[in-house]
């Protein structure tokens, strides 16, 4: 460095010994670290870059509630109102609630202090709450305000409509009751969706079989420790009705409109997906034609074939679809294909827990803790099914 | 304080207005607060929006009489607008400032007038003559015609009047009158049809930054996964970024433009911005402005240091350039510089940098580039080959080109990103970057209104919902229709690819549905078979024999292939060796035998023939009740390069009041009188849109008939609504074809 002071003087010939190691030093370093980066991030397959797509599972809601459900507790209790005029009154919603939930032990039964509960009432439509489209917003807020009064620290409404989300909460009416009743509404973004296992590997459509692993609504899911369906029920165009398992096609996201082209194989599989808490079906203002978007008020009848409104509670969806599809729409079950196809592949779920229950314990286990029977008069035999009027 | 550190508090004041108004222009903000579209302030402040529409219209639309906040100050003070108000100027000088390399003498060079400023004037005219189109084409004709008489006039008057002053007056009196005959002549001949073509948008810098904001910038900010959860306002509500076509070109021109500022400063403002040629112009009539001291000045240039406009402080000011920004006032060290009230007029340089030559020259663009927007016929023949579908509630597309200044504010709001910029089209520049309907990327949401709602100049009129949908007072004129759905059925799953669907009918939202579904039976492949036995209620079948062969080939089902699920259901028809065919519905089969349901009428014999068909729904279209939104467009799973259903501007209602315009498409689509009604009789006598929109219900041939639903001519003729061999009196049912 002093030789630089005297500009004059002739540098000598070579370096000074510190200079040479700290430039040798600066591109050995340099060649190192290359040689690192290359062999660090080295892919010989050119596969390593791209994303993997590992689907989460869904917990069964159900099997807290299943392990103390006697085996002489109704699994349907359906609560008939009356109507004023045309309307079903809060207050007789209020009742009819508390009527079909007291044979069932009550909200409590299902949901304790400090749990997270979701609701998923059915909002797919931009449509005024009286087309019968979309749940009724009365009910949903008196859900709610039953959720909280048992002591949930958080309710959850969500929904994936067709249309666009925030238009069809604020038609349907669905985000006001919600809110005013004390719940969260969450609409669905994509971070808020996950890929969901629903069955390991690829679905096998010989075997009726529509979902691998899809992209779900998953964050509400992996809130809730709760899952309370909150199905109206309508006609369907294509598959025959919509009821409460069709009611968690709202959950799914992606271009899932392509399902309709098996919309059998589909439906049965979101009833195989998810094990809810507890089923409310709104019965006050039935869907009878049109289905599912309606839009005439003609379309519409409050309860249904039965003239009465009615609140359905079960445990048990696929008897309560049947039961509703009979009692409400007025149609046979036995035409209904899903539900004979949710039912074998429930059936087929829970076959392969037993077999496996043996062995030391699985997450699998708890799928086998579910109801799943589609013959609603079996359980009206062995009198599961409590059927009770509000005066 | 100092003066510019005010203007500096105002700025930042009034860019955080901005950038907050076109952050909270969302659906969800214009859904809540109806009418309170902030960022339009900006807009109808602008005095060339509200000049050029009203030269395209004749009116002031509402919010545009506020232009009037920016013309007087700038009639007072100069074009303050351009360093106070300006949010993309701002921007400009922003970006100038924080990436200036220049040394001082650079600066000085870089500040200094150049006569390519005045392009900007050059611009302006051009666009304002584009406005006038065709009342400046009549405008010419007529003044060419007036000439061939007033020139010969003028000349007599100036060779044979001896006095000069009675000359003079004489020569005015022929000037005046012929220019004010050429004007009422080109009003009369055009009818007062001033059709032209609103081009400002491109340019006008409000315009520009809203529509860079909307189409580029927002969305880039919007696309990180935790911004869509839903930071308020920010994404619109929640859920995915919006996307717009040509984005990157929009954006691209934002950073170009923003870049130019390190090779010229405040490129854009001094070079191409036809608003602030607008202001320039007005200035000129400004009663304060910088005035320099000679005495004081001993010419240093340090005035030039800053001086955003280009305006020469430093000699004669450029009173048409200045933007008032108080910087050359800051930087003089000789106190030379002030903000004087009426300073001596020979100290200034009133009137824009503008040649004659060029302004004509920049005229006679602008007077070409209408008729050959027009010529090229994509807004009138050629109309729907560009897919050119508006938003709801806008004018009629003519009316619409002159209305519209691509501010994009309606882009903005869409909640369904529906609406797009139209892209950049080399066969359609005229509409370069505005609003129209892409199905591909959303639908039109049923009980939405908000383009209507923010549209600064009325090209999508404020419609509610209730004359959207055609409800209440707005029954007889029925809904507003955007176009009509059709059906690719090559493409539809259902129709032609064996696979059940109907999602199109599902989310349909009319009511009663325009796109219903009926169940309508196809032949299964290889499902024409011979029958090789039978009992009464099954039947044994054989695959076809091969041309030569007599007996049938043996066969083999998959067992219950033929059961139905609800969805689909399954049926075997028997054409028997007498003509007589039966059908049945399939219950069971095995390997070669089907199971019906029921018992044949007739036993199926060895050898007749047994038709396997497959039923299910279908999805078909009646045009009385579609209204375009594109809904099954969006959600039809067929997603390649074209859906199998798709909307064009077929039957849109905004082109049937103007049914003698080329591209009117409400002609051809008729409709029936019943279209109201809904499964009344199929009688009553055709009526076409555009008289239903004119005048509801009028018949367009009245036709006297009392017939239930055969056609009615008094025979037991059968035919439906159709025409038929000896029945003259009956109207032709489209739809029948349609169908």
């Amino acid at each position: 460095m002093t030789r630089r002071d005297h500009p004059n003087e002739v540098p000598a010939a070579g370096v000074s010994r510190r200079e040479a190691l700290a430039r040798l030093g600066g591109t050995l370093a340099a060649v190192g670290g290359s040689a690192w980066a290359i062999r660090h991030f080295y892919d010989p397959r050119g596969d390593a870059g791209l994303p993997t797509y590992e689907g989460a599972r869904l917990r069964n809601y159900f099997a807290s509630v299943f392990d103390n459900f006697a085996p002489s507790d109704p699994r349907i209790s359906v609560a008939r109102g009356r109507a004023t005029g045309d309307e079903v009154s809060p207050e007789m919603i209020r009742k009819m609630l508390h009527t079909a939930l007291g044979p069932m032990g009550g909200i409590e039964r299902f949901v304790q202090r400090g749990d997270v509960v979701l609701i998923k009432p059915n909002v797919a439509f931009d449509r005024g709450p009286r087309m019968g489209a979309t749940t009724n917003p009365d009910v949903l807020g008196e859900v709610v305000r039953l959720c909280k009064g048992a002591g949930a620290r958080r309710v959850l409404v969500a929904d994936n409509p067709i249309e666009k989300a925030e238009p069809c909460f604020a038609k349907s009416k669905i985000r006001e009751a919600a809110e005013r009743s004390g719940a969260e509404v969450i609409l669905p973004a994509a971070t808020t969706f996950a890929p969901v296992a629903i069955r390991p590997g690829e679905p096998d459509p010989t075997r009726n079989e529509a979902l691998g692993t899809w992209e779900v609504f998953y964050r509400p899911l992996q809130l809730a420790d709760k899952v309370i369906g909150l199905p109206p029920i309508k006609d369907h165009n294509l598959c025959f009705a919509s009821m409460s398992i069709k009611n968690w096609y709202g959950l799914l996201c992606g271009r899932r409109n392509q399902f309709h082209q098996a919309i059998h194989d589909i439906v049965s599989d979101l009833g195989m997906m998810i094990s809810p808490t507890l089923v409310l079906v709104d019965g006050t203002r039935v869907l009878m034609k049109n289905g599912p978007t309606g839009g005439r008020l003609e379309d519409v009848t409050i309860g249904g074939v039965d003239g009465r409104p009615c609140i359905v509670a079960s445990v048990d969806p696929l008897a309560s679809d049947a039961w509703c599809l009979r009692h409400l729409l007025g149609r046979d079950p036995g035409l209904l294909r899903y539900l004979e196809l949710a039912e074998q592949k429930i059936a087929a779920r829970i076959e392969s827990w037993r077999s496996r229950s043996g062995n030391e314990a699985t997450p699998n286990q708890i799928d086998g803790k579910r109801f799943a029977m589609r013959d609603w008069s079996a359980y009206e035999r062995q009198g599961l099914i409590r059927e009770s009027s509000v005066v | 304080m100092r003066i510019t550190t005010v203007r500096i508090l105002v700025q930042i004041l009034i860019f955080g207005l901005f950038v907050s108004f076109c952050v909270l222009t969302t659906y969800s903000f214009v859904d809540e607060r109806h009418g309170q579209t902030w960022v339009s302030k900006f807009l109808e402040i602008d005095p060339l929006v509200a000049i050029s529409t009203g030269l395209a219209t004749g009116t002031i639309y509402k919010g545009l009489a506020w232009s009037a906040v920016l013309i007087i100050p700038t009639l007072l003070l100069g074009r303050i607008f351009c360093n106070w108000i300006c949010p993309y100027g701002i921007l400009h000088q922003f970006i100038g400032w924080v990436f200036n390399t220049r040394n001082a003498k650079e600066r000085f060079d870089s500040n200094r007038y150049d006569g390519i400023y005045a392009l900007k004037y050059c611009i302006l005219i051009a666009m304002l003559v584009a406005v006038l189109g065709q009342f400046s084409l009549a405008l010419l004709l007529v003044g060419a015609a007036l000439a061939v008489v007033a020139v010969p006039l003028g000349w007599v008057i100036a060779r044979s009047v001896r006095h000069p002053a009675t000359r003079r007056t004489c020569l005015v009196g022929v000037v005046v009158l012929s220019v004010s005959a050429t004007i009422a002549g080109a009003r009369s001949v055009t009818k007062g049809d001033w059709n032209g073509t609103l081009q400002i948008g491109l340019l006008d810098p409000i315009c520009l930054l809203h529509r860079s904001v909307t189409a580029a910038v927002l969305p880039a900010l919007n696309m990180p996964l935790v911004v869509q959860e839903g930071v308020p306002g920010v994404a619109g509500g929640v859920g995915d970024y919006k996307q717009h076509i040509g984005a990157t070109l929009i954006g691209g021109l934002l950073l170009f433009l923003v870049g130019m500022n390190l090779f010229i400063p405040r490129f854009f403002c001094r070079v191409l911005c036809p608003l602030g040629a607008c202001l320039g112009v007005l200035s000129r009539f400004a009663l304060w402005r910088i005035e320099r001291d000679p005495n004081k000045c001993t010419d240093c240039d340090l005035c030039l240091h800053a001086c955003e406009g280009a305006s020469d402080p430093h000699t004669q000011l450029r009173k048409s350039e200045c933007f008032v920004c108080f910087n050359c006032i800051e930087d003089c060290p000789h106190d030379a510089l002030s903000f004087r009230f009426l300073p001596p007029k020979r100290h200034e340089i009133a009137a824009p940098d503008l040649r004659l030559r060029n302004g004509v020259f920049a005229a006679v663009i602008g007077f070409l580039f209408y008729p050959f927007a027009r010529a090229s016929g994509k807004s009138s023949k050629d109309f729907s080959a560009g897919n050119l579908v508006r938003p709801p509630g806008s004018c009629e597309e003519w009316e619409f080109l002159e209305r519209c200044i691509k501010c994009d504010q309606c882009i903005r709001v869409c909640p369904t990103n529906v609406l797009q910029p139209y892209p950049f089209d080399l066969e359609n520049l005229e509409a370069l970057w505005t609003p129209v309907m892409n199905f591909r990327m959303g639908f039109c949401q049923l009980h939405c209104t908000a383009c209507g709602e923010v549209c600064p100049t009325g090209a999508i009129q404020r419609i509610g919902v209730e004359q959207k949908l055609g409800l209440g007072a707005y029954a007889d004129t029925g809904p507003v229709v955007l176009g009509t759905a059709h059906y690719d059925l090559g493409r539809c799953l259902p129709w032609s690819m064996k696979k059940p669907c109907v999602v199109c009918e599902e989310v349909c939202p009319t009511s009663p549905k325009a796109i219903y579904s009926e169940r309508m039976q196809f032949v299964e492949r290889d499902g024409k078979t011979l029958v090789r036995s039978a009992t009464d209620r099954t039947v044994t079948v054989g695959g076809l024999p091969k041309p030569g062969e007599l007996s049938p080939e043996p066969i083999v089902f998959r067992a219950n292939q033929f059961r139905g699920d609800g969805t689909t259901t399954y049926h075997v028809e028997i054409v028997h060796k007498n003509g007589v065919t039966e059908t049945h519905e399939i219950r069971r089969n095995d390997a070669d035998t089907i199971e019906i349901d029921g018992t044949f009428d007739q036993m199926p014999q060895a050898g007749e023939f047994a038709v396997i068909k497959y039923e299910w729904k279908v999805p078909k279209i009646d045009t009385e009740y579609c209204i375009g939104c594109g809904i099954c467009e969006h959600e039809c799973p067929v997603v390649g390069d074209r859906r199998a259903v798709y909307v064009t501007a077929e039957g849109e209602s905004r082109s049937s009041k103007e049914p003698n315009r080329d591209r009117n498409r409400g002609l051809s689509l008729m409709k029936t009188a019943d279209a109201s009604g809904g499964g009344g009789s199929r009688r009553g006598a055709l009526v076409s849109l555009s008289a239903m929109v004119v005048s509801p219900a009028r018949p367009v041939r009245a036709r006297a008939n009392g017939g239930g639903d055969d056609c009615g001519c008094g025979t037991p003729c059968g035919s439906v609504g159709a025409r038929h061999n000896g029945c003259s009196g009956h109207e032709v049912d489209l739809r029948k074809f349609l169908a």
